[in-house]
């Protein structure tokens, strides 16, 4: 191609996305680090600070510790039974074409309807009086069963957790579509050395996967950072903050309080958890060691 | 050791039996709730609460009815179908141009702009909501499905960019060599020849991007107020704020909800999986 003509091409075809991409994050992600440094409300002009917001919400905020706290279970939880939930499903219906159709299917749907809904549906499943859970107990069980899951503060980070934890499908498709690329000749010859199945799985596939299940544990905690709508839609970060996450800290914060400056540190601290989780998985899993 | 090999069968055997009861419980645990939604939503609510466990004695639609009686369920469904399509199309529009550039041709400051945009992939877009909400508001677009449309054509960006890249990439330079020899311009070459054959990648693109719009949350709770550009999930929660005791019409209104989003995923599921797994899989 002539350079010179298609230069004016490249830069019409690429003016779109790049305005976008200034309007929709580079001003934001440059606003939330400078004001972070600020206080700024709605009512109030902007003053520097210095870091007195990250000392406030590091040190002396109980809702920031609590909601920084529970993101960290989260990213935790996340990282590690999740995908490990997903990898056992995945290495259950491999190569067995049948069982993974009805799997897949099945498991992607609570996956696939919006965060929303899945909250939804989840507060009348553990509705203490109507729900599919405490139904099920009391015809089962114990008739007198009455365990509010969401508002009891015993319950309600557990019952909350099982929002997300359970539905591993993403992670489960990702294992199962590595898993796939294995070529079919190196699980054989491991049959003819007299390995076995455990064997096969532990020593040949494991290993074969390990990039993917690094991707998968940055895909599942990051997730954890955007965490909002099912909180919201349950139980709003309560009962008192037993249930806050950062990203719904960080909305009650700027849309509720207009505490802009506040807000934007919550953000920074999210961007840097965000930072973080690649960084450390990356070089724990080697993801990108053969990206050239 | 014929009886080392059997007793090796039993426990392989009883394991199998172990994992297909697991995959079970979680096939059980994917449907059964929604089952569950949907028979509730043929109950009144007397029914729902007397006899949650029990199949519905006839099938009565009155939840449906008061559903679209009590909001305007319809508008509702306007707005997102429209917010979805324009999301889709804008998106697809817009890094189907760049990503091309981005694939084909090596110029100056090509890589920094691919590392720039890569910046949208790592970033939670929760950090962003606050000068986002203040730049909607500042230009006038605050409860406007148009400020919708521009931040889910942003949201998506860096998914759609992966993949449109990768599909740009497996389609032979010689195509559009041998086309320029004829003389064809640049956007002759695009339109005429790339644009055609990437449309599998385009699909599988739209496919992800439609999931994204159609069920976005925070953004349009926090860009929009009242019903003019209220999308579906947004209605769906004040739906459960304002009548959380009318549980019939809440149910018929989750399934109505829900309804679309499974048809399109049982239709498209191998673009799903495709566009989910293809960019990270490496062989």
């Amino acid at each position: 191609m002539k350079h010179d003509k298609a230069i004016i091409w490249i830069i019409l075809f690429l003016l779109p996305t790049l305005l976008l991409f200034i309007a929709i994050y580079g001003l934001p992600l440059l606003t939330v680090i400078a004001t972070a440094f600020t206080d700024w409300r709605l009512s109030k002009p902007l003053t520097f600070v210095g870091l007195d917001n990250f000392k406030r919400l590091l040190f002396q905020d109980d809702n920031a510790r609590r909601a920084i706290l529970n993101t960290v279970v989260w990213v935790l939880i996340q990282s590690t039974l999740h995908v490990a939930l997903g990898t056992l499903l995945a290495f259950l219906a491999f190569r067995r074409k049948r069982i993974w159709n009805a799997l897949s299917i099945s498991y992607m749907i609570p996956n696939i309807i919006s965060p929303v809904v899945r909250g939804m549906i989840f507060l009348f499943v553990f509705n203490p009086q109507y729900g599919l859970v405490n139904s099920f107990i009391r015809r089962f069980i114990n008739p007198e069963f009455t365990q509010n899951w969401f508002f009891d503060p015993s319950t309600a980070f557990f019952t909350v957790t099982l929002g997300w934890f359970l539905f591993a499908a993403i992670v489960m498709l990702l294992i199962h579509a590595q898993m796939a690329t294995i070529s079919q000749s190196i699980l054989e010859s491991a049959m003819i050395d007299g390995a076995s199945d455990f064997q096969i799985k532990i020593h040949i596939i494991l290993p074969l996967i390990k990039p993917m299940i690094g991707t998968c544990i940055i895909l599942s905690a990051t997730s954890m950072l955007k965490e909002f709508e099912f909180i919201y839609v349950t139980t709003q970060g309560g009962p008192g903050n037993v249930t806050l996450s950062l990203p719904l800290y960080l909305y009650k914060t700027a849309l509720l309080e207009n505490n802009y400056g506040y807000a934007n540190t919550i953000g920074v601290l999210l961007i840097v958890f965000g930072i973080l989780i690649i960084l450390g998985i990356n070089r724990l899993f080697l993801v990108n060691k053969d990206a050239e | 050791m014929p009886n080392n090999k059997l007793s090796g069968k039993i426990t392989k055997s009883f394991s199998q039996i172990l994992g297909y009861c697991f995959i079970i419980i979680v096939i059980c645990m994917s449907l059964y709730p929604l089952i569950w939604v949907l028979m509730s939503s043929f109950k009144t609510t007397y029914q729902i609460i007397d006899a949650p466990l029990s199949l519905p004695k006839s099938i009565s639609l009155y939840g449906y009815k008061l559903a679209f009686e009590i909001s305007p369920f319809l508008l509702f469904y306007r707005n997102s179908i429209l917010v979805t399509l324009f999301g889709v199309l804008g998106n697809i529009i817009i890094l189907a141009l760049s990503a091309y550039v981005l694939a084909r041709f090596k110029f100056r400051g090509r890589n920094v702009i691919i590392l720039i945009l890569s910046v949208s992939l790592i970033l939670p877009a929760t950090a962003l909501i606050q000068p986002i909400y203040m730049l909607v508001i500042k230009t006038g677009l605050y409860d406007t499905k148009t400020a919708l449309c521009l931040v889910y054509i942003a949201l998506g960006l860096p998914i759609t960019l992966y993949i449109l890249l990768g599909y740009y990439k497996t389609i032979p330079k010689a195509i559009e060599e041998s086309a320029m020899l004829e003389g064809a311009s640049f956007p002759q070459i695009f339109f005429k020849i790339i644009v055609p054959i990437s449309s599998p990648g385009y699909a599988t693109a739209a496919v992800l991007q439609f999931i994204l719009c159609w069920q976005e949350f925070l953004f349009a709770f926090i860009l929009t107020t009242g019903n003019r550009s209220r999308t579906l999930p947004i209605a769906l929660q004040y739906f459960l704020s304002q009548f959380n005791t009318n549980y019939t019409a809440l149910f018929a209104a989750i399934i109505m909800f829900v309804i679309p989003i499974i048809v399109f995923f049982i239709i498209f599921q191998k673009q799903i999986i495709s566009g989910l797994t293809d960019g990270s899989v490496k062989e």
